[in-house]
């Protein structure tokens, strides 16, 4: 019962508290370039959401069981880059034979899924700060869940903004990261929910 | 012709710099210039590995541009810029610890930066080797002039003060610059006076400098674009003016 | 495990895994586009013939692209 507990409390602190894009930075490119379709920014979070949570589940036991006692540690980061690529092209692979519905809504944000630090951030911040697998899968679950609920009221406030008259040079991305600055405030607000 | 590639030479070095600088125009390399840049020194120190990454793995792949074949381009720039990733972590280590702690995990991070990448596929894979040296010297100045200048002002306005030597700590104890909060203390053990803006500090504050920088950096770029069509708009009414003339003399 | 080991090691765990990654990048490009999505990219190289409507490069381009008109 209290390992759910604090499964629970961690996926909540990792999703709301320390949110990957308001207050880890990662994944800022993609949060910033998917623009102000609500469904583009759901599909966007729904495949970073799982491909983070593949890599988490490749990543942990080759850290843990293999590079750590066969002394090589520090090539964490080259290891989990193939890692986290192949399997951005093997889950393509998979939907582009299979659905090309899905193929339609996700294909496009595919290939940047590589280059999304929320990705890689997770899986490294798992093994620079040795936690356990339970904590590893909160840690996956809440930050992908966090993101796709950040990029998707982004989205939506975006969206309100397309009507205004904001000065030229803060069209665009000054005016979305002043966005986002309000954001982070309001999200500061859930600090010291979880102790 | 050695004229031209001089000319060519200079542009592949100075377009990073400012008119094309990676952060400010182009608007890459977002993650780390918000994370790391809550002091100017670990902002500095941040550059300076970027650009150790960039140009090694631009000279890299410059010079196996012709052996690696095209269909599989991006799986060798990903392998090798995570070999430089991964040297520059173990240098941050043992000779800066202090950098590398406060850098965190955006130094592994450098791997899926979109400037290291964009630079190997843009122009390291097509250019030669010197080129391609410079092109990664003038993004990685030009980058790291910019997040310096963002970590000087998130330093100044949220801690009010300035400190050098803490990172880059091989000169004895670090020098600490009274700017906006003063560093000596009155009789209650506050200091004497204090103007600095915590929110600076925070990630918002992160967001709101950078969006200004920005905004600042695009108002500059449609005033010289402004500036232009003027002067354009005139030479061509002046070239009118005076074929008119002409025309009327000729009657 | 000795040194010389775990420097095989390193090397075979590398090695493998650049391969599953260079095959699978290797078949997913050479998959072809199911029907109706073979205009899907994206990049500044790929904008020309880019129509998602919600991607900031699209918009600004056409945005651009509507001033010129008029002018």
């Amino acid at each position: 019962m209290e390992m759910i507990v604090s499964f629970i409390l961690a996926i909540v602190s990792y999703m709301l508290i320390d949110n990957v894009v308001l207050s880890r930075f990662y994944g800022i490119c993609s949060f910033i370039g998917v623009g102000n379709k609500v469904k583009s920014a759901f599909s966007m979070g729904l495949a970073v959401t799982f491909v983070i949570m593949m890599a988490t589940l490749v990543c942990y036991p080759l850290y843990f069981y293999v590079l750590v006692p066969a002394g090589i540690p520090f090539l964490d980061t080259l290891v989990y880059i193939l890692v986290i690529a192949s399997l951005v092209q093997i889950v393509g692979l998979f939907i582009k034979k299979t659905s090309p519905s899905l193929y339609k809504t996700l294909g496009i944000y595919l290939p940047l899924i590589t280059t999304n630090c929320a990705v890689l951030g997770v899986v490294q911040t798992n093994s620079d700060s040795q936690l356990d697998f339970l904590t590893s899968l909160a840690n996956g679950l809440g930050t992908s869940i966090g993101f796709l609920v950040v990029i998707v009221l982004f989205a939506c406030m975006r969206e309100r903004l397309n009507g205004y008259n904001i000065p030229k040079a803060m069209k665009g991305v000054p005016i979305a990261l002043i966005v986002a600055a309000l954001m982070a405030m309001a999200f500061m607000g859930f600090g010291g929910m979880v102790g | 012709m050695n004229n031209i590639k001089r000319g060519q030479h200079k542009a592949s070095f100075l377009n990073g710099i400012l008119k094309e600088n990676p952060l400010l125009v182009q608007i890459l390399g977002l993650c780390p210039a918000l994370a790391v840049t809550k002091s100017l020194e670990t902002a500095f120190g941040m550059g300076l590995l970027f650009t150790f990454v960039l140009v090694s793995s631009n000279v890299i792949v410059s010079l196996l541009r012709k052996l690696i074949p095209e269909e599989i381009r991006t799986p060798c720039y990903i392998v090798v810029i995570a070999t430089f990733v991964t040297i520059v972590k173990m240098l941050a280590e043992a000779f800066l610890p202090e950098l590398y702690s406060s850098l965190g995990v955006f130094l592994s991070l450098l791997v899926v930066n979109c400037i290291v990448l964009g630079r190997s596929e843009a122009f390291a894979g097509q250019n030669g080797v010197f080129d391609s040296f410079l092109d990664g010297c003038g993004n990685g100045i030009g980058y790291t002039w910019a997040i310096s200048l963002m970590g000087l002002i998130r330093e100044i306005f949220g801690k009010g003060t300035l400190t050098i030597g803490k990172v880059f700590n091989f000169f004895g104890d670090p020098l600490v610059l009274p700017i906006l909060k003063s560093t000596t203390l009155d009789a209650n053990g506050d200091p004497l006076y204090d103007f600095s803006i915590s929110i600076f500090q925070n990630p918002a504050g992160a967001f709101i400098v950078l969006g200004l920088m920005l905004a600042v950096m695009a108002a500059i770029t449609n005033h010289k674009k402004a500036v232009e069509k003027a002067k354009e708009r005139a030479a061509k009414e002046a070239a009118k003016a005076e074929a008119t003339l002409v025309a009327g003399g000729a009657k | 495990m000795d040194q010389r080991q775990a420097f095989i090691l390193a090397i075979v765990i590398i090695v493998v895994l650049l391969i599953v990654f260079v095959v699978s990048f290797v078949i997913y490009m050479r998959t072809p586009a199911p029907k109706g999505c073979e205009k899907l990219k994206i990049g500044p190289k790929n904008c020309e013939d880019c129509d998602v409507e919600g991607c900031m490069i699209y918009k600004e381009r056409h945005k651009e692209e509507k001033k010129e008109e008029k002018e």
